[in-house]
This record gives structure tokens, sequence and C-alpha cells, in this order.
């Protein structure tokens, strides 16, 4: 054997931090060198105390918002600095004039100083010269107000700046256009009044009262986005500009919790029709938002569950969320990119104050366009959905919001040790959970079905499409895919059961169980407690162990099926006989090891893939070609008898007669039962049973099967006669029978 | 999420201040724990988080796409060693200069606070959270940074190269020197639990 790998290459190995030749030297060492495996455990183990400061620092709902705040104001606080390096900077140049010309001796009060005396000198002088004191201080005071305004504009009047960068996205550019059309439509009180101040009712004040209802709404969305800008986030609910609105406007905190990657806001706009002093709710909803602006961000959500189907590409996301409404009506964005949603599942339900809160509608602008910085190139991004939400009643609410999404998955697997004896085993069935949706599930309630689910489509091309309610197959990057079908996915979840409590378990030390329930023709794991799934993670759980499963082995031997070699098969049952029985099993792989000696030492013996098992049914596991069993079977004898003939003399039948010896070698230290299955090609057969306690059945109607025990490490022989019957003598034997 | 990433972004510049509170929200926890890891206080993660933010409101339109995570590791790592050269500084000069340390409440205190269901097996873990904590400390800056970024913020070898703005090869030296150190300095066995 090679020299051990040292801790560095252990370390490398494990953080893949080699490169990929020394990977494989270090796979080849490990492979064969028990210690260094047991040293890399060790290392495994004390590097697993660095999860101790996983996930223990969470930013809290005040700093998120003095961050936010902080940020916002700092940049409008931004001109005192620039004017004062202004300043600074003029006075340099004012200085470096005057040394330039006291070096030149036009000065000669300014060179007779001495270096200690500049600083003051050059103060003193400053005042003494008063024309030139008087230019300094009017370019100061002109690039101190140029200043100022290059900053309000910045600051606030964002829209007209942007231009000149790059377009962004399909959405952002006409928002933009429009945003600067409505500053030069407007009156420059209006345009002071909501773009100059940073209050969020300004716009409201703005609005003209004679606009008709029609001509609001595209107005609407402009307004907003006139005034985007770096306005304090606090009073983003403010309302747009409307039709009628004369008093004050009902204003939504904002509130901002860490969040997942796609966003949920609310966007609150008032109602048209809103009187000043006693808000009354107007009938006609508000137009949709063109643009995202004004929304409110909400908090994170309270909690996930995931319901993970494994006999489909599909997962029911069901989260809780609450929500701050404002009497009237909202909007609440939904928007996310780069995940698997399927937009036509998309769901809302307040979970309080039904009769208070409706959800009105669900309406989808068009997807968000990004630059692609490899191809330089637009392309699709983020997708929205908003909810129409009319509330009677102001304040927070909790929303259940559900929806499938595709990419999660999992499966089950088996690993199972034989024992020495191979008359019992001991199972452990695990769950694994794969995250390929694109989206980190934190703490997230983990329900697992087992089950076959009917999809018309795929969740993942339905998430894909441009359109939420295009057809999957033809959606491209750009094909318009319009039409208004319903989405087709079949499942109906409020009729299979699946509304269970959300409740959210502490975090156990114990390994976490797996319960399991029967749900109709589903069956549903539900794992102990929360799960957190990041994208592009899998999760090993333990979902079930036992121990002293009896267990029948069994060697094969059928050239028809599996040609000169002989399989192994290791068969069990799932019921209560067996120590199983609680569940059915899910579909998955079976690793089968067995114990070698009494320190517990394991050898791999196969492998294979179960089915679905249901209660009470059996087990047969192929785990491939027995090397130690080998069979032999010889034809020692053939001849043909009993002719039968026909009125003109010709052959009409006759009886074939062959007399096999099958050896049977067992070379393992285990005595094994044998099932030799022979095949006759015809329906017409006889069998001379074999002499020497073999017993044998006929199998169909063309085989017949022998079983025999094999002693360890002995060999077998029996011997059969088969006559098969043909033409005529098929009759004879037939009569006979 | 680079997509969502990049259309927050530009509507922050576009003006839209609830697209810049959605880029504090989606990387608020991972940015402050990275701080919290580097400094190994929450007064100061807290302080550096603010700076952090406030730099990606200022130079938001110097991002030119790609993954928004580095470039705001990127920022957040610059801030930290600014900040630390700068706290070096001021310790330098101050005759009775803070520690770090003087706002953070003992491990022993956390656990009186927590009302914990079980004292010992509390204070047997803070006890080797601390170990860990100060393992990770003794770390020299980049070794630190590496570690942190690679191992609790899941960035690949790719990504935190580009955020410290070096090379993937020099990012696994410092991964491996970083590891080296910690398999000296970390407690043997520790029950770490999901």
């Amino acid at each position: 054997m090679n020299q051990h790998l040292r801790e560095q290459q252990l370390i490398d190995y494990q953080f893949k931090l080699a490169d990929a030749a020394n990977m494989n030297v270090a796979q080849a060492h490990l492979d064969e060198c028990e210690e260094c495996r047991q040293r890399l455990q060790k290392l495994v183990r004390k590097f697993a105390s660095l999860d101790l400061l996983r996930d223990e620092v969470e930013v809290s709902e005040s700093l998120l918002s003095k961050t936010v705040e902080n940020a916002v104001q700092d940049r409008g606080m931004g001109i005192l600095p620039m004017c004062r390096r202004a300043i600074l900077a003029l006075q340099v140049v004012v200085f470096h004039g005057r040394d330039a010309r006291g070096t030149h001796g036009q000065d000669a009060r300014a060179t007779s100083q001495t270096p200690s005396q500049t600083d003051p000198g050059r103060v003193i002088w400053l005042y003494r010269l008063p024309a030139l004191g008087a230019v300094a201080a009017a370019v100061i005071a002109g690039v101190g107000l140029l200043l100022v305004s290059t900053s309000r504009q910045d600051n606030r009047i964002m829209p007209t700046v942007a231009p000149s960068l790059p377009a962004q996205s399909t959405a952002s550019a006409p928002v933009r256009e429009e945003a600067y059309a409505f500053r030069k439509d407007q009156s420059m009180s209006s345009v002071t009044a909501g773009v100059g101040k940073a209050e969020p009712t300004a716009p409201s004040k703005s609005s003209s009262p004679k606009m008709s209802l029609t001509d609001a709404q595209p107005d609407a969305t402009r307004s907003p986005a006139g005034r985007v800008g770096l306005a304090p986030p606090e009073p983003m609910s403010a309302p747009r500009a409307s039709v009628k609105a004369e008093g004050p406007v009902r204003s939504v905190p904002v509130r901002a919790y860490p969040e997942t990657p796609y966003g949920v806001t609310t966007n609150a706009i008032d109602a048209a029709t809103r009187m000043a002093q006693a808000p009354e709710i107007a009938e006609q909803p508000p137009f949709a938002p063109a643009s995202a602006i004004e929304l409110v961000v909400l908090p994170r959500r309270e909690n996930v569950q995931l319901t993970i189907y494994n006999g489909a590409d599909l997962t029911l996301v069901r989260e809780r969320r609450n929500l701050t409404l404002k009497q009237g009506w909202n909007w609440l964005q939904f928007m996310w990119a780069n995940t698997l949603i399927d937009p036509t599942s998309l769901s809302l339900e307040p979970l309080e104050h039904k009769d208070a809160v409706q959800v009105q509608q669900l309406v989808f602008p068009p997807r968000l366009r990004e630059r692609d910085p490899k191809r330089d190139e637009s392309r699709l991004g983020a997708q929205l959905g908003r909810w129409l939400i009319h509330s009677e009643i102001g304040g927070q609410v909790p929303f259940e919001l559900t929806y499938f999404t595709s990419g999660l998955a999992w499966r089950a697997f088996y690993m199972s040790t034989l024992s020495q004896d191979e008359r019992t085993m001991h199972l452990e069935g695990y769950v694994r959970i794969d995250n390929g949706s694109g989206e980190d599930y934190e703490d997230a309630q983990t329900r697992l079905v087992v089950g076959r689910v009917h999809l018309l489509d795929q969740i993942a091309a339905l998430a894909k499409r441009q359109h939420p309610y295009g057809s999957p197959v033809s959606s491209g990057m750009y094909g318009a895919t319009g039409g208004m079908q319903e989405g087709k996915t079949t499942l109906d979840f409020s009729k299979s059961g699946l509304d269970v409590s959300l409740v959210l378990h502490d975090v156990e030390q114990k390994p976490k169980g797996v319960h399991k329930e029967g749900l109709s023709e589903y069956f549903l794991y539900t794992i102990e407690g929360t799960e957190t799934i990041p994208d592009q993670w899998g999760k090993r759980l333990l979902s079930f162990k036992a121990a002293d499963i009896p267990v029948a082995s069994l060697c094969r031997y059928d050239e028809e099926r599996w040609g000169t070699e002989t399989i192994r098969f290791l068969s069990f049952a799932n019921d209560k006989e067996h120590k199983l029985g609680e569940t059915p099993l899910p579909d998955g792989t079976v690793r089968v090891y067995g114990r070698t000696d009494e320190q517990g030492r394991l050898s791999y013996v196969g492998a294979m893939a179960v089915k679905y098992i249901p209660v009470g049914e059996k087990v047969e596991l192929n785990l491939g070609p027995a090397r130690l069993v080998e069979v032999k079977p010889v034809l020692m004898d053939y001849r043909t008898e009993n002719y039968t003939f026909d009125p003109n003399g010709g052959v009409s039948g006759w009886d074939e007669v062959r007399t096999w010896k099958i050896e049977i070698a067992n070379t393992c230290p285990l005595a094994v039962d044998m099932e030799v299955t022979r095949g006759f090609e015809t329906s017409y057969w006889t069998l001379k049973p074999p002499a020497n306690e073999v017993s044998y059945e006929k199998y169909d109607i063309t085989h017949a099967r022998f079983r025999l025990t094999v002693e360890p490490r002995s060999k077998r022989v029996f011997e059969y006669t088969a006559i098969t019957h043909h033409g005529a003598r098929q009759e004879v034997a037939s009569n006979a029978k | 999420m680079e997509g969502l990433d990049e259309s927050l972004v530009a509507a922050h510049l576009r003006g839209d201040p609830a697209a810049f509170r959605e880029l504090v929200r989606r990387y608020g926890d991972g940015v402050l724990g990275y701080l919290f890891r580097m400094t190994g206080s929450r007064d100061q993660a807290e302080d550096l988080f603010q700076e952090t933010f406030k730099r990606v409101h200022e130079k938001a339109r110097t991002f030119r796409g790609g993954s928004f995570k580095s470039w705001l590791f990127t920022i957040a790592t610059r801030v930290t060693i600014d900040t630390a050269r700068r706290r070096k500084r001021a310790t330098m000069l101050s005759l009775n200069g803070e520690t770090d340390c003087d706002d953070d409440p003992s491990p022993l205190e956390t656990i009186v606070a927590q009302d914990a269901a079980d004292p010992v097996d509390e204070a047997v873990k803070e006890e080797q959270k601390e170990q860990v904590r100060r393992a990770i400390e003794s770390l020299p800056v980049g070794q630190r940074a590496t570690l942190v970024l690679a191992y609790y913020q899941q960035l690949s070898y790719q990504q935190v190269a580009e955020a410290l703005g070096c090379s993937v090869g020099s990012v696994k030296t410092q991964m491996s020197r970083a590891l080296a150190k910690l398999a000296q300095r970390l407690p043997d066995s520790v029950d770490v639990t999901q």
C-alpha cells in the first residue's frame, strides 16, 4: 500500500481543494486504506463543529429599517461633504495661485512669510484681498448651488437621468418614458409638489380633479414613476394620482424582513373616490399598476410547508404570511425568477377575517426583461403576479399562499445488512430530498407523498412559459404565447385531505422521525419538525429502522431468463411477521451488505431497485449473479420412440426422450437453497422425476421447477428424464393425462 | 437568483426604494452572518452591515451584472478590511480603546439569559461555540474571509474568488491553509444536530 495520506491531503480531498489528479490519488488510497478512512472521518467530525455557528445570525427588523433609512438618507445628506470638499478645493486653487504669484515676486508680503506662518497667513491674505475673496465666495456659492441642484435631481428625479442608462428591461423602459412625459406635461408647481417633496402624499395633491376615470388610469401608473426616487421608504404606500382624491391618504407602515428569492410586495393604492375625513371604499377597483412602484415590502413567510410527490415532478408549497392591508383596495405583488413555479397555480387565501377580506383577481403583468451580460442582449427576467385584494379592515391579516413548483424531488432508498448466516437482516429506510427548484426553503415542514399523480402538463414546462396561460410546449424566449387557457393540473388538494395544520415543531436533538399516514390512494410521510433545504442541496433523513427481519435466501437457475448464471435472491414480506408492515415502502434502491465476521465487517452483496411495496406484499430482491454457485446441465441421453404412422405409412407422431444430469457446485460456506427451472419448448411433456430427494413441480405449461438444498462447499447431482410428445402423440399423451 | 437580483438592482437604479429594501432583505442575513463571523462582534457587525449596504446603495451603478451575491460580498469584505485597518490605527493611538467584545455578553450571560431547557448542555454547547468562534477569529483576515464565504455563505470557489478579487487557485490555497489551522484548533468531537 502507498504511504498514508497526510492531513493536508485529507483536508484537500474532503473539501475538493486538490486538483483532479490528486483527488484521484487520494480516492484510490482511501478505497484501500481503512486507517486513512478513519482519519478522514475524524476530520469530518471535527469540521462538523463549524456548523455550530451556522444560522445563528438574523437581521432584526429594526436593523434592516435603519440600514435602508441610513443608506437612503446618507445619499441625500451627501451634499454637505461634497460642498466642503469643493470649498477646500477652491481654497487650494486660490492659495496655489497666490503662492505662484508670490514665487514670481508679485507679492512681496506673501513671499516674505516664513513657512510657519503660511497657513494663518493664507486666510488673512484672503480677507486682505476683498475682490479676490468676493470672486472666490461667488464661485463657492455657485458650485454649492449647482451641487444641491444636481443632488436633488439625482435623488428625486431619477427617471430624468435614467434614459442615459442602458435599457434594463422591457417593463422599465416604457415606465421611464411615461414618467418623463408626465413631468413634462405637468405644471411646474405640480412637478415640484410631486417630485421635489419627499412626502409621499404629494402626488395625490398634484393630481387633476378634472381627469375622468378613464384618463386617470394611465396617469395613475405614471404618477409614482414620475416621483420614483430615494425618498425615505416609510411612506411607500402612498396613494397614486387619483381622480378625486382630495383628503389625507392612509399609509401603510413598511415592514421589512429577510426574504426569499422571490419577493412578495403589496402596492397599496388608495381608492380613487376616497373622501377626505370619512374614507369609504371605492366600488371600482383601481387599475392594475404597471410598475412595481410604491411597493410595501411584506414580512417574511411565517412558515412554509412542502408537499413533495415522488410520482411526478410536483411540489405543493403552502406559505403563511402576515400581510398588512389597508382598508380599501390593495395590490399584492408576487415576483419570482429562476424558479420553477407554475404561475397558474398561484392561490391566495386569507386565514382570518374571511368575510372582510376578499381576493378579487390575479393579473399577470408581462415578464420583466433584463440584460444578459454574457450575450449583451436582453432576456426574460422575473415573473410577476398581482392580486387585487379588497379589504374592509386595515391592519395585519394572515394569508396562505399556495402554488405548485417543480424541481423538488424525493426518493427512498434502503440499506440492508445481512447476518452472517443470511437468515436475518437489518433494514434501514431513508428518504433523500433534493432541491433543484431555484428556491431556498428555510424551516419548511416537509411532507412526502407516495403515490402516482396524474399531470397533463409538467410543472417545469408551465413555469418556463412566457405567459402564465400559454402553452408550455411552444414557449420560447421571444415566442408570443397568448390565450387564456386554464391550468391543466388535475390534482385537487382540497379533496385529498392535505389540509393539515402548519404547526412547526421545535427542533429536536434526536434524529428526526418520519410520520406516516394513509391518504386515499396516496400515502403521506411527514418529517418531524422543520427542514431547511437550500437550493441545489440534498438532504437525507432516516425513515425507519428494523432489525432481525427473517429473510429467505434463494439461488435460481433459469437459462431462458438469465443464461448460464445462477442468480441470487433475497425475499421477505412487508408484514408484521417480518417486523415491517406499518407502511407501504416507496420505490427506491436497496443496497445489501453482508456481515463477514463477528467484528461487523461488511461486504457489498448487491443492489437493486424495488417498486412500491404495499403492506402485506412479498418482496424479492435480485442481488445479481451468485459467483460461488455453479449449475451445469449435461444432456446424457437422447432418443426418439413411440412412432405412429398415418394410413399412408408416413410418420404421424413420435416421442423424444432426453435425460439430463444437473450438477450444482456450491463453493460458499453456507448451505444454498436452489431452484432450477427447466423448459421443454412444448406443452406436451411428461417427466420421470429424479430419484434422489429432489422435489419438482410443474411451474407452468412448458416448464418444470426443481428444488433442492446444497450443503456448504459441496456438489450435488440429480438426473431427470423428460419425454416430449409430437404430432399424433400429443393427442395420445393428452388423453393419457 | 441572478435574474431577480439584476431586476432589483435595475429597479433600484430607476429609483424604486422598495427594490433596495428587497435587496437588503434578501441578503441581510447572509451579510450580517458573514460580518459577524469576520469580526466576532455583533455590534461591530451591525455597524459594518449598515456601511456595506450604504456602499451598495451608492455604488449600485457600478454593478455590471453577473453574481450580485459575489459583488455584495466584495463590498462587505472591503468594508471589513477598511474598518479593521482603521480600528488597528485607532487602537494604536488610543490609550483607552474599547475592545470589540465589551458590549457582547459573555457566553455564560447568554446562557442565563436564554433560559435554556438544559443549562448544562447549553453551557457545553456555548463553550464549544466559543471555541469554534475563537478558532475562526484566530485565522488571518484573508483565510477567514475565504472560509466564511465558502463554508458558511456557501459561495462556490469561483464566487469567492470574484468576491475577494483573486484567482480560484488562491482561494483554494487560502481555504486549505485555513482548514489546516482549524483542524488543530477545533474541538475534537461535537454533537452537531440539524
